[in-house]
């Protein structure tokens, strides 16, 4: 089988678990984005990958050869690292070069290479300047170009966008997606930024706790999330969670919040968990803020978000409970005022006892 | 650096006391200069005839007289030469180990290292005369070359310098099908020259200067260095009566010093300063 295929991918260091058994096939021309608070393992799957670390445990296939066994150089994969790790004494032609350089390929093949991947990238001025003399978004592009040289089978991204400021950020982003399009390889990703993954993967990979959480689409991470942490991790400002007790109901499920207010949703009660406990999430854009008593319950407002388009309006139910609402940009909510939610039940979800989402019935 | 601003002129005072400083470290070497320049038969009565003419390169037309100066001066420059490119090996060498690679005891090797740098040179003199004659390696240039390359400072120096380097590289190297010889090799020394050149200038200097271990070790008198010829060749009231030759061959020993200083006074004044890390 084509691409790439992980195999139970257990490690430790000394002795603390930070992959517990991953699992995870990739298309040939995939873009995946591994997304995922620090810690949970996500570097380190990577790096595994690149074999810049080994698995206690586990298989890496690249397009059916087996590749954990190899050193990272014979793996066909090409990694652009967080900080670039451009070689500071080389100018930019000979870090292009120096890869294929040990791979034993020919001078004259070298140099066409190293033209053509300066061109696509539009770095061909800089060729014979050193890291030093460029700037951090020109190192960013060299590095993506010594990777881009090797013409390898996968691409390994560590964080490549973490070191830029936010204007060459968007702009480097827009040119990753282009650069994708290219390349006849897979990508990898490593990001904690949600709207990198969101933007530019094809797949995201939702890493916590030693373990993946989810893997799917950026919009089915963002609408049908598989439990309450991704819930709460994608989308910002994160999506409102609160307790909620299951009420008799017909085909789809309807809730009773914390303050008696009844809400129903789309959700079907097939598959359920029996106990009455669940918890209900609500994205700020399905709860809109109304006049006091026109909604669907009242809250009082703690705080108020001005994001120009929008506002976002942090408001606090009767027991406690908060909930974040969107209002127009051109909100009148105050802190301290009592206002409406009018709250959207076809675009709740619901989560069981164990944090496993449930959702409206796919379109 | 920018070009000096007005505003960062020195005050008058601070100017004096500067120059006064200089004159007073200065003064001796000018001395040495003049006393060298005047033939050893004036300077008996009155080393304060070197103040005024005539001078004369008498002296050092005698230093040259001496066929043997030039050997001396060949063994001391193959000595140096020797231990210097010797330490540069064994420290990068020691010192990419200790940075990079695991290996079993490695955090105590390193201490063991630190421990070298508190041991004097005269402690361990004797053993060491012993080892060298039963190898029968004195009068010899591994005899006095070897001793030399015992460098902890050099293996501790270089060692601070890899762990600086950042350990993405190696692992962009590794990437890049590079063997760990050439990550060695074609990354992280290339990387290190600030800090070779450092070490090599000091070493360089350490053993030009040294005297003991070859006045131990160079017994036959076409295996002295320079140091330990000139001291040799010197009269038995030099102190009085050659007082000139002394003074020219001060000077003569002195000056590749002071032409490695001149090419190298960058990476002297880095050292000095401490800051060679950045």
């Amino acid at each position: 089988m084509p691409g790439l295929q992980l195999r139970n991918i257990r490690k430790a260091f000394k002795g603390t678990e930070v992959l517990a058994g991953v699992d995870l096939d990739v298309a040939p021309r995939e873009f995946i984005a591994f997304l995922g608070p620090s810690g949970s393992g996500k570097s380190t799957l990577l790096r595994i990958v690149a074999g810049l670390e080994t698995s206690d445990e586990g298989e890496v296939i690249l397009d059916d050869r087996r590749i954990d066994t190899l050193p990272p150089g014979d793996r066909g994969v090409a990694m652009v690292f967080q900080h670039y790790a451009l070689y500071p004494h080389m100018t930019v032609r000979e870090n292009m070069a120096f890869g294929l350089k040990n791979a034993r390929v020919p001078r004259a093949e070298i140099d066409g290479l190293v033209t053509d991947a300066a061109r696509t990238l539009e770095i061909e001025e800089l060729l014979d300047r050193k890291p030093a003399q460029m700037s951090g978004g020109q190192r960013q592009r060299v590095a993506i170009g010594r990777a881009i040289v090797k013409k390898p089978r996968l691409f390994l991204l560590d964080e490549p966008l973490s070191n830029l400021d936010a204007a060459l950020r968007l702009r480097t982003r827009v040119e990753l997606a282009q650069l994708r399009q290219r390349v006849d390889a897979g990508v990898i990703m490593v990001t904690h930024d949600q709207a990198e993954a969101m933007t530019l993967a094809d797949r995201i990979v939702v890493f916590n706790d030693r373990r993946i959480q989810q893997v799917a689409p950026p919009m089915e991470i963002y609408s049908r999330p598989a439990n309450s942490f991704v819930a709460r991790f994608v989308g910002s400002p994160a999506m409102t969670i609160i307790p909620a007790r299951l009420a008799d109901g017909g085909a789809f499920a309807s809730v009773l919040l914390g303050n008696g207010t009844r809400l129903d949703t789309q959700v079907p009660t097939d598959g359920l968990p029996g106990s009455g406990a669940v918890e209900i999430g609500m994205r700020p854009e399905g709860v809109r803020v109304c006049g006091q008593g026109q909604g669907t319950t009242d809250a009082e407002v703690q705080l108020v978000e001005r994001l120009g388009e929008r506002s976002l309006v942090y408001a606090r139910l009767d027991d406690g409970a908060a909930i974040t609402a969107e209002d127009a940009g051109t909100t009148s909510a105050k802190v301290g005022d009592r206002v409406g939610l009018s709250i959207d039940g076809a675009a709740a979800h619901l989560f069981g006892p164990d944090g496993t989402g449930y959702h409206r019935a796919a379109a | 650096m920018a070009a000096s601003r007005s505003d960062d002129r020195l005050p008058p005072l601070v100017w004096a006391a500067l120059l006064t400083a200089a004159a007073l470290m200065v003064a001796p070497l000018v001395w040495t200069l003049l006393l060298s320049l005047k033939s050893n038969a004036e300077l008996v009565g009155n080393s304060g005839a070197a103040l005024g003419g005539p001078y004369t390169l008498e002296n050092y037309g005698a230093i040259f007289g001496n066929s043997s100066t030039m050997r001396w001066l060949l063994n001391s420059a193959i000595v140096s030469l020797g231990t210097t490119a010797g330490v540069l090996v064994l420290a990068s060498l020691a010192g990419y180990g200790f940075a990079r690679l695991d290996f079993p005891f490695r955090r105590s090797l390193f201490v063991l290292v630190l421990l070298g740098l508190a041991i004097p040179s005269q402690a361990v003199i004797l053993p060491q005369h012993q080892l060298f004659a039963t190898l029968g390696l004195h009068n010899s240039y591994p005899g006095l070359i070897l001793p030399g390359l015992i460098g902890p400072f050099g293996v501790f120096f270089m060692t601070q310098y890899m762990r600086a380097i950042p350990k993405e590289l190696d692992e962009a190297a590794m990437l890049d099908g590079a063997s760990r010889f050439t990550i060695f090799w074609r990354v992280i020394l290339p990387l290190t020259i600030p800090a070779q050149s450092t070490l090599a200038v000091f070493t360089f200097l350490g053993s030009w200067n040294d005297y003991w271990w070859p006045l131990i070790s160079a017994t036959r008198s076409d295996m002295y260095t320079l140091t330990v010829g000139l001291a040799a060749s010197q009269m038995n009231y030099a102190q009085t009566s050659g007082l000139g030759f002394l003074m020219a061959q001060a000077v003569f020993a002195s000056i590749p010093i002071f032409i490695v200083y001149i090419i190298f006074q960058k990476q002297i004044v880095r050292a000095m300063a401490g800051a060679a890390l950045k």
